[in-house]
């Protein structure tokens, strides 16, 4: 008997510790500034406001009887400059890892074994032993704020990971089809594009998800390179509403939940991709 | 007429193609990764410092300030105490996350979406998501544990050392948790139905069979999702900075680096701690290769 009734119990737990957090920051994003600060707190908004995503979004509202702007003018730069970056850094480091990959599984040239354990292995180092280092070369090549240093940044740290992957992916593909190919006359660049690539859709969609998302989180590297509205993303500036002189948790939260929308689409609709990756990059 | 000298041209032709399609990753990784590690290393014995004139050699003296500096040994002791609750606490609900998982039949990708959405967000929102938690006025923390009878007046969470780095471990294991369930999941899907059947028929307990049959089957999985777990807390940032800023109560390795890099503008002698730190996460993850290596004969 109690078997049975354990597991309903552990999905329900389960269920709050993951997803309560997120729903009490969605119902405070939707609450009067007076409604937050009641006592007891509301669970659900007693009156559903959009002020906070209108002031997001480019009105200006009032607050305690003055006016507030509206922080659509840095909002909108912010998610253009994650959207620039996250996307940049997506397609070149999966472009380059699936170009790699090949390499590192099919071609023979010197060095290769060296060159792929040198690489993976920077997985083990945290990004940020490199940062200061990096900080003041990007200075010296004037990339400090732009976009160009920001992807080629996460490009270096991203790079290992989706390399692992596509490797992986690439040595569970039967050999049988490129050598096929190759005697019907295919080149080694043919039978990467027109077979390999696509029989590895799954495996390419895996790490751009992983990419994107790591991307999107990023806070520290843009924090040092970012520094101003130029490229500094959501991640850098939803922060800087709390540290404004008093902290409007509205705001903070409509902010909050309009930066996951991307990793909510994923997690719903390609959760498949992105578990299978999780799995393989942790494992062989 | 040899097979070998036929191959040749093509042999030849494999090792440009290879080289070209590696060349990309060679020169980001050589540019953006090796030359500012070996800078690390070379500019840590050298007093490179903005603010004054000249770098002079000065061999490990930075890194025997180190060890004599009380903000960086705060320092080591809050990532310390920050990895043994997240690594202890990661592992557990995570092996009790996957076990209820792969009991479950229907609707279980909805509940590994509901899962895996903390790891998917930015740590950022997540640690704004837990600040108005923890809001020492009007936070759901309070409200809870005085509705049911834990507390009798309402705390500022973060005046107490032991109470904030706790609480900033909550918020770290919530998001890396869900990293440890699908690792060990993809391990308990891998072990054969008829392990258990056998143990059922020989009337082992579920408990027994878990020690004897899980157990031991998930240990190369749990290896990795271990590894994965300290590194990831070795290197906590993100919700530090959020929940209490530069404070010296809960200021990680990370942070200490960044302000003493970034603030102080004491780059080398920053350098030199996070040569230190790197030197730990290697070290760790080494030990787990060592550990494994069976998974390294395999390849």
């Amino acid at each position: 008997m109690r078997r049975i009734s354990a597991k309903p119990v552990g999905v329900v737990v389960l269920l709050i510790w993951s997803l309560g957090p997120i729903y009490w920051a969605l119902a405070s994003s939707f609450m009067r500034p007076t409604d937050l600060t009641a006592q007891p707190p509301h669970f659900l908004p007693p009156v559903v406001t959009w002020q906070h995503y209108a002031n997001l979004l480019g009105f200006n509202s009032t607050f305690q009887g003055q006016q507030v702007q509206s922080v659509w003018p840095q909002f909108s730069r912010a998610l253009v400059n994650s959207l620039v970056t996250s996307g940049a850094a997506t397609i070149v480091t999966v472009a380059l890892a699936a170009l790699g990959a090949y390499a590192f599984v099919r071609l023979r040239f010197p060095g290769r074994d060296a060159i792929f354990a040198l690489v993976v292995a920077t997985l083990a180092i945290p990004a940020y032993t490199v940062m200061i280092p990096l900080y003041r070369l990007m200075i010296v090549v004037h990339l400090v704020d732009t976009y160009l240093g920001v992807t080629l940044i996460y490009v270096s740290a991203f790079l290992p990971l989706a390399l692992w992957l596509m490797r992986s992916v690439y040595r569970a593909l039967p050999l049988s089809l490129e050598e096929a190919a190759a005697l019907d006359g295919a080149s080694r660049l043919y039978t990467l594009f027109r077979i390999v690539i696509p029989l590895s859709a799954p495996g390419l969609i895996a790490s751009a998800i992983l990419t994107f998302l790591s991307a999107w989180g990023m806070f520290v590297v843009p924090l040092v390179f970012s520094p101003t509205l130029h490229t500094k993303p959501l991640t850098v500036l939803i922060p800087e509403f709390v540290t404004k002189n008093y902290v409007d948790y509205g705001l903070m939260n409509a902010a909050g939940l309009l930066a996951i929308i991307p990793p909510v689409l994923v997690v719903i609709f390609l959760n498949r991709y992105l578990v299978s990756g999780l799995m393989a990059g942790a494992g062989k | 007429m040899s097979l070998a000298l036929a191959l040749a041209p093509g042999r030849r032709r494999e090792t440009g193609l290879g080289l070209l399609l590696a060349l990309p990753i060679v020169l980001v990784m050589a540019s953006l990764v090796f030359y500012p590690l070996l800078l690390t290393l070379w500019d840590s014995l050298h007093r490179v410092d903005p603010m004054r004139y000249g770098t002079p050699f000065v061999g490990l003296g930075q890194y025997i300030e180190l060890f004599n500096d009380s903000d960086v040994g705060a320092a080591w002791g809050n990532t310390i105490w920050l990895v043994i609750m997240a690594v202890v606490a990661e592992t557990v609900g995570g092996v009790l996350i996957a076990l209820l998982l792969q009991s479950v039949r229907r609707g279980r990708q909805w509940l590994l979406a509901a899962v895996i959405l903390p790891w998917a967000m930015p740590p950022i929102v997540n640690a704004i998501i837990w600040l108005w938690i923890y809001n020492p006025s009007y936070g759901l923390l309070n409200a809870v544990l005085r509705d049911l009878g834990v507390i009798s007046h309402y705390h500022v969470w973060f005046n107490d050392r032991a109470t904030a780095l706790a609480l900033i471990a909550v918020v770290h294991v919530w998001r890396m948790m869900p990293l440890t369930a699908v690792i060990v999941l993809a391990a308990l899907q891998g072990i054969p139905h008829e392990l258990y059947e056998a143990a059922r028929i020989d009337g082992a307990r579920p408990w027994r069979s878990f020690v004897a049959i899980t157990l031991p089957l998930i240990a190369p999985a749990l290896a990795i999702a271990l590894t994965q777990s300290t590194i990831f807390a070795f290197n906590l940032f993100d919700e530090a900075w959020i929940l209490a800023g530069a404070s010296l109560d809960t200021r990680t390795l990370l942070i200490e680096t960044y302000m003493l890099a970034f603030q102080n503008l004491h780059f080398s002698y920053g350098m030199a701690l996070s040569v230190l730190v790197m030197l730990v996460s290697l070290a760790v993850s080494l030990l787990y290769v060592m550990r494994s290596g069976r998974g390294a004969t395999y390849e």
